[in-house]
């Protein structure tokens, strides 16, 4: 009997000692003299070439410098560019700064962004973000409906000399200079170098921004980045930043929770609890430019009268789901683009945005109620469960219809039912903006061509003679778009429900975190404790 | 032996071909287009999509699709995800990772069921042997995901003995939660089998022949019975392995490992078929291969299963 016991007892002991015994040999990436941060990433998708990410904007902004940049004011700055003008706003001259390098010690010059947009436009490149780059004249000609593009080159694109180019656009567009800030990666250059092989490029860009990759990208590898000492803008506050990747953000929380990051995006499923998980000072909400919407199907006729719209919009309790779903971050919608966005016409809503139960009811009553189920469906495991069924929640309470809040099994499902028109119920829609501009959403969603198919409800010839109207006579101030947005509310096509903000919490070492104005934090200007 | 080594790997061959092509045809059924949901909710321009269609053969019917994915196979090419990665470089980052991890889950679970399973039938009736059953059925009933976030929270960031994601600490100390936990799931399974062929063996007759002989206990339990109540356990541990590399899907995730169960999660999510029929034919090959090896060691243990 004694040998068992002993038996259980050293296997329990030799646990504990494989538990505690290597303890020691933890964590010591405090160094004193570098100016390091480490930071949670989402799994980059497996190409860092600018033109083809689409979740690593942190890193992209740290590697290489836009030619614009809009501040969290929604203020323009000119950063690679020294400036972006046009008389008729259909031909732009972009003039760029002297002296830039990038981190391969190649100038910058008009010919590399002009190579750079070529290759990211041409369709059989098959780049996720070229669609940034449609408005260019000679976009068409890269990406023919049938057939092989005949060309490489945009017809649009012409080098004046080394430091000067102009873009020839298919309409004119006054927000063309915003089109080129910090998120709209399809416009950051690549040097020479990148063309001979663009997926050895994909692997570790060289850019021409403050800091510069030092690893190449390995599935589920940190990616480092270290300051370029050559860099001719505002230099960074940091020497070296580490980006590991996590693909559960929640794990992410949690290692931050663990004093293993120095900053980390809060999960929505976190929302509530951070308050208590992290101190005030290391929590921050930047507004972003994203905005969800509560899709409508016009083509089911249950919907087609504007009363029942207005109705489901006015039976939503938006500051109650605030609340107890987004733990009061996130900012209920008062208008159909994020109030972040320059020129916002706020309120432009009005009382249809409002809860208000008792006129809801009227309203449906009004219009005839409501026949049968009513399903509102979604994109599953993306986080929207608690969101749609307090929804569902709401409509039954209030206007009595008996409604529910269905899942798809993921992206695809939903996608494609979406864009074939077969969903039968209210739905998930939603556009995060890539540049801060009214026009990024009303185009994205309620233009004729919109980007989003189906997203932003039965199409108004009204909406896109105001918004080619807005685009030519629109400044930087984007106030011009207001008439586009009396127009949606008149209409009342799809329901506003909250303005997006990204959430993070920091380590102690982060004194002060700055947002830009699409909402994500500036790494290169964050402000340590020991400042 | 040998003619029983040939009917078992002839069987690996046409189950092999016939999960790949069920499992083809089961994510290349799943509804929706996975290159229209590459983009999420910003989708891609309808020129990139149809140029990613093309690329990837997704515009020929489903069975044309199949055979290229098999010449392919036969030509040792596994084909590529929709983002242009190579699927066995992907499983050849990933296997050593999940295979680490599920061993040191499997040492764990023989380790302490063996242990549990031997006090509990030494002391049959005990209060020992009923909280072992108790304990070890509670913790099973526990979802995986509680028990993984409640175990990153206590030793993680309270006691702060072992780190919450990655590998980047190393083994053990970086596997050593995941493979426990992972473990504590196969607990309540094999430590009763164990303890009942602990009180099976216990009251056999060369027992009683070496108790009369006079042999301590301690000899007795120590040399006799162990070695002799381990024999049925060992047929189960050893299918276990198998099962174990397909159920570290969840713990992957939530420890932040980069591992199979992770690929094959996403895989599944992003509808990457050449990925998911990669992932889970070599997941049905080592289950199979493990039983192969299984029924060879029986066999060698015991010579009454080879004459068949």
């Amino acid at each position: 009997m004694n040998g068992l016991w002993k038996a259980a007892i050293a296997t329990t002991a030799l646990i504990a000692v494989a538990l505690t015994g290597c303890a020691s040999g933890g964590s010591d990436d405090t160094a004193d003299d570098v100016r390091e941060l480490v930071v949670g990433a989402a799994d980059p998708v497996p190409d860092l070439t600018p033109g083809r990410q689409s979740n690593v904007y942190g890193l992209m902004m740290s590697v290489f410098s836009p030619l614009t940049f809009i501040d969290v004011e929604g203020e323009l700055e000119y950063v690679a560019a020294e400036s972006v003008e046009s008389d008729d706003k259909v031909t732009w001259t972009i003039t760029l700064r002297p002296d830039w390098t990038f981190h391969d010690g190649t100038p910058v010059t008009a010919q590399d962004y002009v190579d750079s947009w070529n290759a990211v436009a041409l369709g059989t490149n098959a780049f996720a973000n070229s669609g940034q780059l449609a408005s260019i004249v000679g976009y068409t000609d890269l990406n023919p409906a049938e057939g092989e593009p005949t060309t490489d080159e945009m017809s649009g694109l012409q080098v004046v000399d080394d430091h000067v180019f102009t873009v020839t656009l298919t309409h004119a567009d006054s927000q063309f200079p915003v089109q080129l800030s910090q998120a709209q990666t399809a416009f950051y250059p690549m040097p020479q170098s990148a063309f001979d092989d663009l997926a050895a490029y994909g692997k570790k860009p060289i850019g021409n921004g403050p800091l510069a990759l030092t690893t190449e990208w390995v599935e589920g590898e940190p990616l480092v980045a270290e300051r370029f000492d050559d860099y001719k803008g505002t230099e960074s506050t940091v020497d070296k930043i580490t980006w590991v990747p996590y693909s559960d953000r929640l794990t992410a929380y949690t290692d931050a929770l663990a004093g293993n990051l120095d900053l980390s995006a809060v999960p929505a499923t976190r929302a509530l609890q951070v308050s208590s998980d992290f101190d005030e000072e290391n929590i921050y909400s930047f507004s972003a430019p994203g905005m969800n919407f509560l899709g409508i199907p016009y083509w089911d006729d249950r919907f087609s009268d504007i009363r029942v719209r207005q109705a489901i919009s006015m039976a939503i309790d938006r500051d109650a789901i605030n609340e107890a779903i987004y733990g009061g971050l996130n900012k209920p919608a008062t208008a159909w683009t994020p109030a972040v966005m320059p020129g916002n016409p706020d309120g432009v809503c009005g009382k249809y945005c409002e809860y208000d139960p008792d006129a809801a009811a009227a309203l449906l009553q009004e219009a005839g109620g409501f026949d049968g189920e009513l399903t509102i469906h979604f994109p599953g495991g993306a986080g929207h469960e608690d969101l749609f069924n307090a929804i569902a929640n709401s409509l039954r309470q209030n206007l009595g219809i008996e409604a529910v809040a269905r899942p798809s099994v993921g992206w695809a499902e939903f996608g494609e039912a979406r864009n074939t028109q077969t969903l039968d119920g209210p739905f998930f829609s939603r556009w995060g903006a890539l540049y801060p501009s009214q026009q990024s959403t009303l185009r994205a969603m309620f233009s004729s061509a919109p980007v989003c198919k189906n997203c932003g409800g039965a199409l108004s010839p009204d909406v896109d003679a105001a918004l080619t109207q807005a685009d030519l006579t629109g400044g930087e101030d984007g106030t011009a778009y207001g008439q586009v947005q009396k127009i949606l509310a008149q209409n009342f096509p799809i329901v506003p429900l909250f303005d997006e903000s990204y959430n993070y919490v920091t380590s102690d070492r982060i004194e002060k975190l700055t947002a830009s104005g699409v909402g994500e934090p500036i790494l290169t200007e964050i402000v340590l404790t020991d400042d | 032996m040998w003619r029983f080594l040939a009917r078992r790997l002839l069987e690996l061959v046409v189950v092999f071909i016939g999960v790949t092509f069920v499992i083809y045809c089961a994510v290349f059924l799943l509804p929706g287009d996975p290159i229209e949901a590459l983009g999420g909710d910003r989708p891609l321009p309808e020129s990139v999509q149809q140029q990613l269609r093309e690329q990837y053969g997704l515009d020929q019917p489903i069975w044309q699709q199949y055979v290229n994915y098999l010449g392919g196979l036969f030509q040792g090419d596994l084909g590529t995800t929709f983002t242009g990665q190579s699927v066995s470089e992907q499983m050849a980052n990933r296997w050593p990772t999940t295979i680490t991890l599920a061993l040191t889950a499997w040492v764990l679970t023989v380790l302490i069921s063996v242990v549990l399973g031997l006090v509990a039938g030494l002391r049959q009736g005990s209060a020992i042997d009923r909280s072992v059953l108790l304990g070890t059925i509670i913790a099973e009933s526990v979802p995986v995901f509680v028990m993984g976030i409640t175990a990153q929270y206590v030793f993680g960031i309270m006691l702060k003995w072992t780190p919450i994601a990655g590998i980047g600490d190393g083994w053990p100390r970086a596997f050593i939660l995941p493979a426990l936990i992972i473990a504590i799931y196969g607990l309540a399974g094999v430590s009763r089998l164990m303890r009942g062929s602990v009180i099976d063996t216990m009251q056999s007759d060369f027992v009683r022949t070496l108790r009369a002989k006079g042999l301590a206990r301690r000899s007795i339990v120590g040399l006799h019975v162990t070695r002799n109540a381990a024999a049925p356990v060992v047929n189960v541990l050893a299918i276990q392995l198998g099962s174990l590399l397909g159920g570290t899907v969840v713990i992957e995730a939530i420890f932040n490992i980069n591992g199979v169960g992770q690929l094959l999660y996403k895989a599944i999510q992003d509808q990457e078929g050449t990925l998911v029929v990669g992932v889970a034919t070599t997941l049905v090959l080592i289950f199979l291969i493990t039983n192969v090896v299984v029924d060879v060691i029986s066999s060698l243990l015991d010579p009454r299963i080879r004459n068949d």
